[in-house]
């Protein structure tokens, strides 16, 4: 990483013209939590009733001279819990994305768990990036935003969607490097290569991420994205579709995962997804999703994993709504088709001052699931909480 | 004496020459020189409520009639927002939420950030010298008074503007817009004329509705440079969402 500084630094011979920026921000959370019976009789979650305490920040560094600029990221967490003593996995719900750099090549993290307490040190963002007429060079620890997915963004396997997690203001970070071209003004090309030391576990060698994305304007109003690629020992592949509508928006996408390229017994996955999306007022946001999560019949359930969500066929509405200038208000329910599991989010956030602002929520699983096998519905549990989050 | 020399009338707005006397190189005027062919400016927005204040910074990149791209760059909280214009599409993007959100043609009316100004109004969305008719009212004192009318054909958001223009040099001083029921809705006036790469522009716009006189939304330029060279990619989907 120091080569990325250096780099950097002996590039850029008149510091005068030197551009940066140093931003952040800093939020205080405390949830109060209830299990549910099927947790504490069935996957021995044995606790009924107990509160988690968060804070987490972000500081975010930008430098750029001419056509080139570093970035960085330093995420920084401490959560404690009398839920950490007993190794209990809603821990895990509670500081979702847990694992934040998802392809970790250059360890640049530090977290150290112990008694009632967690905390994580993370250079979550770290690049070198240049920019020429017609393409991009990144190289380092950097974020893979693409998809417009809130709820399931299953193209994109290497961002976690936040969408049903109390936790805002967290990227995830990714080792290596990428090229975007230009193509045209309608096509644009990503190509990523990226590795990952910590994919099951192991040390020493580097497991490899070869992927490509690409952006295509077909129409003025049609937009097409593609993916394809080797990574973390599968073949992955598929798109996205979305047409803009003269009011809203209408997306699709679908995303296969081959079984692993390794010998060890796995499966293949298939996921699907369509989403509606439009700003019906001013001050009105709704945006439905629908889906298909091929069920993981190998995941580990002790780990909250890229397979995360508690449903196999969903359905999210989620609503937005701005009362006052100062006030907004989100709603969130998601229904699982097959099993009935539902589980609803509310979120009421209050701008306490230009750069301040407050957050009242509450996670409630409204209706259970009648699938006796899946375990992770049986793991939500019934939150109200309270946030308060400063940006500088 | 004057009036022979000039034409129809004497004004001091030499700047239109021969023009003097028809309105369109009036508003094509204003609009070349507040407009030009890009601009880069960086603005200071304040929304002043009865109950609340707020205060944006915002960059904004304009090229041609088709393309916008402006950013939120402070406060802290709101940092990072962009609103995009590409051809007859638009979108917000919310870095806080990564979401992209389409605005609809439904929505140019609608206010920009709790503002006073409008999605339209931000993304210089209609082009007064384009999009309407132009004729000269009945004078003022002070200023030339311009009716605009919209064109049949043009999907412009006000049916009519009345543009209140400087003799002195020709820039508006105020907007006075109007809807179907030729109703005044709103007032945008302009001050503090300052010169930026060879354009003179207002530094100072005051936007006023006129359903509630408590409200008010402020801009003001803090620097503008003309003629700026964007890359290819600087108005796209890609630079929106910062990918």
């Amino acid at each position: 990483m120091k080569l990325l500084f250096i780099a950097f630094i002996l590039s850029a011979p008149a510091f005068a013209q030197f551009e940066h920026d140093l931003s952040g921000n800093i939020e205080a959370q405390g949830r109060h939590s209830q299990n549910n019976e099927a947790s504490r009789e069935e996957l021995f979650q044995d606790w009924n009733r107990d509160d988690f305490y968060l804070m987490y920040g972000n500081l975010n560094g930008k430098a750029s001279y001419n056509n080139m600029r570093l970035e960085s990221n330093w995420f920084a967490r401490h959560s404690k819990s009398s839920l950490y003593e007993g190794g209990f996995l809603a821990t895990q719900a509670y500081t979702f994305p847990n694992r934040l750099v998802v392809r970790d090549m250059f360890r640049m993290q530090h977290i150290k768990q112990e008694d009632d307490y967690k905390t994580e040190s993370i250079l979550n963002k770290l690049l070198l990036g240049v920019d020429f007429e017609e393409s991009r060079f990144v190289f380092g620890r950097m974020y893979i935003n693409y998809g417009l997915g809130e709820i399931f963004n299953p193209i994109n396997p290497f961002n976690q969607p936040t969408g049903l997690t109390a936790i805002s203001q967290v990227a995830q970070g990714n080792d290596g490097g990428s090229v975007t071209y230009f193509a045209s003004d309608k096509h644009t090309v990503d190509l990523y290569v990226l590795g990952d030391k910590s994919i099951n576990n192991y040390d020493g060698s580097i497991d490899r991420t070869i992927w490509v994305h690409g952006e295509v304007q077909a129409t003025e109003d049609l937009n097409i994205d593609y993916v394809f690629g080797d990574d973390q020992k599968r073949y992955k592949g598929g798109g996205q579709v979305s047409y803009q509508f003269e009011e809203a928006m209408l997306f699709s996408q679908i995303f296969y995962q081959s079984h692993t390229t390794h010998d060890e017994i796995s499966q293949n996955f298939w996921d699907a997804l369509l989403g509606y999306d439009e700003q019906l007022t001013n001050k009105w946001h709704l945006r439905l999703e629908t889906g298909y999560q091929k069920k993981n019949r190998f995941q580990n359930p002790l780990v909250f994993g890229d397979r995360f969500l508690p449903t196999e066929y969903f359905v999210a509405l989620a609503n937005q709504y701005e009362i006052h200038p100062l006030i907004e208000i989100n709603g969130t329910i998601i229904n699982d088709v097959k099993t009935g599991f539902t589980y609803f989010i509310t979120k009421g956030i209050f701008s306490l001052g230009s750069n301040v602002e407050a957050e009242v929520f509450a996670f409630l699983p409204v209706a259970k699931g009648s699938d006796p096998e899946n375990i992770s519905q049986k793991l939500v549990t019934t939150d109200v909480g309270m946030a308060l989050r400063a940006f500088f | 004496m004057l009036r022979k020399i000039f034409g129809k009338e004497f004004v001091f707005c030499v700047a239109l020459g021969t023009g003097v006397n028809n309105p369109d190189e009036w508003m094509k005027y204003a609009e070349k020189e507040m407009r030009g062919d890009s601009s880069h400016a960086e603005m200071t927005m304040t929304i002043q409520t009865p109950n609340w204040t707020r205060t944006l910074e915002i960059e904004s990149d304009v090229k041609g009639k088709k393309e916008a791209l402006s950013t939120i760059t402070s406060p802290a909280k709101e940092k990072g927002i962009r609103t995009l214009r590409l051809d007859n599409n638009m979108w917000n993007y919310f870095p806080k939420l990564k979401r992209k959100v389409a605005v609809s043609s439904s929505m140019l009316l609608a206010s920009w950030m709790g503002s006073d100004f409008t999605n339209d109004d931000i993304l210089k969305a209609s082009s007064m010298n384009e999009d309407y008719d132009h004729k000269f009212a009945q004078d003022d004192k002070e200023f030339k008074v311009i009716e605009n009318t919209a064109k049949n054909n043009s999907k412009v958001m006000w049916p009519k503007i009345v543009a209140y223009a400087s003799k002195k040099d020709c820039l508006p001083r105020m907007y006075k817009y109007y809807d179907k029921e030729n109703t005044l809705k709103r007032v945008l006036s302009f001050d503090n004329i300052k010169t930026f790469d060879g354009h003179i522009v207002p530094t100072l716009w005051i936007m006023k509705p006129e359903d509630d006189a408590t409200k008010s939304t402020t801009i003001v330029y803090r620097s503008l440079k003309f003629n700026t060279n964007f890359k290819s990619s600087h108005f796209s989907q890609k630079n929106l969402t910062g990918n």
